[in-house]
């Protein structure tokens, strides 16, 4: 069963992380907008290194809802598709190759991408990029699907050096609910 | 809204009705967002004209709706596409092979009918991945393996119908080759087992592939003759151990002689997991089509000479290795089972390919399986331990093509003699194609051992979303396969945007296997409703349609 606050797989509690000057206003900024919002979890991708600004954000966010380490292997899995099959909104920060894959697994869960936007990892305290994601952190509407800054593509990469930042919602059915069940 | 090719809107729009009836309203999908998801990611066609757009998606549950939505198409001539997970990206993904068709969505079928584990296999519907069949399997605890593609969220049965393939041992490695029974249902919306499936209350259909009369499994395979409802996989019992042996051979050449003796071991069953090819010299990794990752730093001398413009010199990257005492071919031979078993092929291996001058042997440790989730973790590559991965995504240093974003790849997949010679000739062939269109990837590329008798030699190649860039691309692949055709080279399989060029090349006697193939789609598919033009297989009324 997962709960909010269950991390997926094993060892997926992202890595403790020192919260310095700063930390608390984040948290602060998502506390005041919770009651507001109807996220889910942020999804974190394992995969990457975050730059320290980002990891402040996401040990900030953590006072306000589920920070979930993703990883996309096959102790991961499981956990991915009961998070998916129980939630409404998503938000994430990811590299492009884990968003290009979370983005196709979500599509059989009835989500889709609803606000997307790319930074590079190296740009440091990038206020702007913050701004976005505590944005959609706070329940702020999200794009009309299919609108441009959505649609554009991305490069499904993960050392192009790009950090995505992102939601999506549910909006249909979910094919991909699993049953997996023997039946003989 | 989008019509099927030759479909009224009265048509198509009571077949949708009847559709809807049969699998409920949430099922179907009509909607332009929702079609969106039914397009090839990695299309080399996106945006353009020729891109093999849905008009619809239907999602039955089970293989019941399958036999009534097949009834209607038919009544109202709709052609339909099945797909079972449609994430066979850059092979069509879930986009149909003619545009306006209806995708039969089948993941909703997602069960695991039946697994056996003392008789070692399974039976799967369209919509389980590796990842279902892989936790299901360490739920129950089985003592099974299954053989995974790269990447392992495509679907098991999906995967076996196009020609799919894995990294464990030679009899699981080809999947189709793996099963063992089918259920279709016919264009005709006839229900049919394969096998000793048509035997009611068979006790035998996962164990005896012949059956009784014609074996006709493989007419399902890359084609378009029905809705692959179930299939039976003979599995792999879970090996006791692995272990990783390396051989080295100094010379260019050493290659002829290396690839023949593994070959004879391979025939003897001796050598029967995976052997990867890869060049200390170059520092290409096996599957380099597949790698990802900045190359290796090479010595500054190789380096000038690999990446020559008027092309690779072998005679001096052959002196330059053996001035620096590098081996210019690696060998790493996969091994599986019993502790004693794996020693005793190792020395077999050792015996056979001692006889090349030079050669060194290294076995690697023997690692007791299941390997824990520590170490898990810490292996780069878990294809070899049947464990289904999402790794082949990196990709790497393909960040841009043509001053275009690469957005995906597509692949050319030819297969080749399985001899040092074809890999000589091969190397030179597509180097020099690869030079002149600066594609991305190392200078030299080898072979996969895959097939147990033949190489496969697949060439990555960028996709974009820019249709200038992609139409080169389109080029590129049409010269590879024209090269290739004329060595006697032919591909196993291909992206729709190529289907009728591959197949176009299969042409002994007038193109008489596609006569046979169209004779039979006439006969099972009159009405030339089920997946129009999948491998370059017509029914009557569209021959002369691009798709």
């Amino acid at each position: 069963m997962v709960t909010r606050r269950t991390a997926i797989g094993t060892g997926l509690a992202f890595a403790s992380l020192a919260c310095a000057a700063g930390c608390g206003a984040y948290g602060q900024g998502v506390r005041e907008r919770r009651a507001a919002q109807s996220i889910d979890a942020l999804l974190i991708d394992e995969s990457i290194e975050m730059p320290p600004h980002m990891s402040l954000f996401i040990e900030a966010s953590r006072w306000a809802l589920p920070v979930i380490a993703v990883r996309l292997d096959a102790p991961g899995q499981a956990g991915l598709k009961r998070l998916l099959d129980k939630s409404q909104a998503l938000v994430g920060i990811s590299c492009g190759a884990t968003l290009f894959c979370l983005e196709r697994i979500a599509w059989d869960y009835g989500f889709r991408l609803t606000g997307r936007s790319q930074r590079s990892a190296s740009e440091p305290g990038d206020a702007a990029y913050r701004k976005e994601v505590t944005a959609w952190l706070g329940g702020a509407p999200a794009p009309a699907a299919g609108s441009s800054s959505v649609a554009r593509p991305y490069r499904p990469s993960r050392r192009d050096g790009l950090l995505h930042s992102w939601v999506m919602h549910r909006a249909s059915p979910r094919l991909g609910q699993g049953r997996g069940d023997v039946s003989a | 809204m989008k019509l099927p090719p030759n479909v009224s809107a009265a048509d198509f729009t009571a077949a949708l009705t009847q559709f809807a009836r049969i699998v409920g309203d949430p099922w179907l999908f009509t909607a332009d967002e929702d079609l969106e998801l039914y397009r090839d990611s990695y299309s080399i066609l996106w945006g353009e004209a020729d891109e093999r757009t849905a008009s619809a998606a239907v999602a039955p549950d089970n293989a019941d709706q399958v036999v009534e939505l097949v009834k209607v198409a038919n009544r109202y001539r709709i052609p339909v596409y099945p797909i079972s997970t449609g994430k066979n990206l850059g092979y069509g993904g879930a986009a149909p092979a003619l545009a306006g068709s209806v995708v039969f969505d089948l993941k909703r079928m997602n069960r695991i009918v039946e697994i056996d584990e003392r008789h070692g296999y399974v039976v799967v519907e369209p919509g389980v991945s590796y990842f279902d069949l892989y936790q299901h399997i360490q739920d129950q605890g089985l003592k099974l393996w299954i053989d995974v593609p790269s990447p392992g969220w495509g679907s098991v049965l999906g995967n076996a119908l196009d020609g799919g393939v894995g990294v464990t041992l030679a009899p699981y490695r080809n999947h189709f080759e793996a099963q063992c029974g089918i259920e279709v249902v016919l264009p005709n919306g006839r229900m049919v087992r394969t096998g000793m499936g048509a035997l009611p209350g068979a006790k035998t259909w996962q164990q005896f592939k012949p059956g009784f009369g014609p074996r006709i499994d493989g007419l399902f395979k890359q084609s378009n003759y029905g809705v692959v409802t179930k299939m039976g996989l003979w599995l792999m019992p879970a090996p006791e151990n692995f272990a990783t042996g390396v051989v080295t051979v100094p010379k260019f050449h050493d290659v002829i002689a290396l690839v023949d003796i593994i070959g004879r071991l391979e025939q003897s069953k001796i050598v029967q997991g995976l052997w990867n090819l890869s060049s200390p010299t170059t520092g290409t990794p096996a599957f380099a089509a597949h790698e990802s990752g900045p190359p290796k730093p090479l010595d500054s001398a190789i380096a000038a000479i690999l990446n020559d413009p008027g092309g690779v010199d072998m005679n001096k990257l052959d002196a330059a290795a053996q001035s620096r005492t590098l081996p210019f071919w690696q060998c790493d031979f996969n091994f599986y089972g019993p502790e004693r078993l794996i020693k005793a092929q190792w020395d077999c291996v050792c015996d056979a390919l001692g006889a090349i001058p030079g050669a060194k042997f290294k076995l690697g440790e023997i690692r007791s399986l299941p390997l824990s989730p520590q170490e898990q973790a810490k292996t780069r590559d878990l294809g070899p331990f049947g464990i289904p991965t999402l790794k082949t995504f990196d990709l790497g240093p393909m960040f841009s093509y043509g001053g275009e974003d690469v957005v995906g790849h597509i692949f050319f997949s030819p297969v080749i003699p399985r001899t040092g010679e074809a890999v000589i000739e091969a190397m030179d062939v597509f180097a020099a194609i690869g030079r002149k269109y600066k594609l991305p990837g190392p200078p030299l590329q080898f072979p996969s051992t895959i097939f147990e008798r033949a190489f496969l030699f697949a060439v990555g190649l960028p996709v974009t979303r820019s249709a200038t860039v992609n139409a080169k691309l389109r080029d590129i692949i049409r010269e590879l396969v024209a090269v290739s055709a004329e060595r006697g080279w032919g591909e196993y399989r291909t992206a729709p945007a190529f289907y009728d060029l591959i197949m176009g090349t299969y042409s002994y006697n007038d193109h008489a296997l596609r006569e046979l193939l169209e004779t039979i789609k006439d006969a099972v598919d009159p009405n030339g409703i089920m997946s129009p033009g999948r491998y370059a297989i017509r029914p009557r009324h569209l021959r002369d349609a691009n798709g």
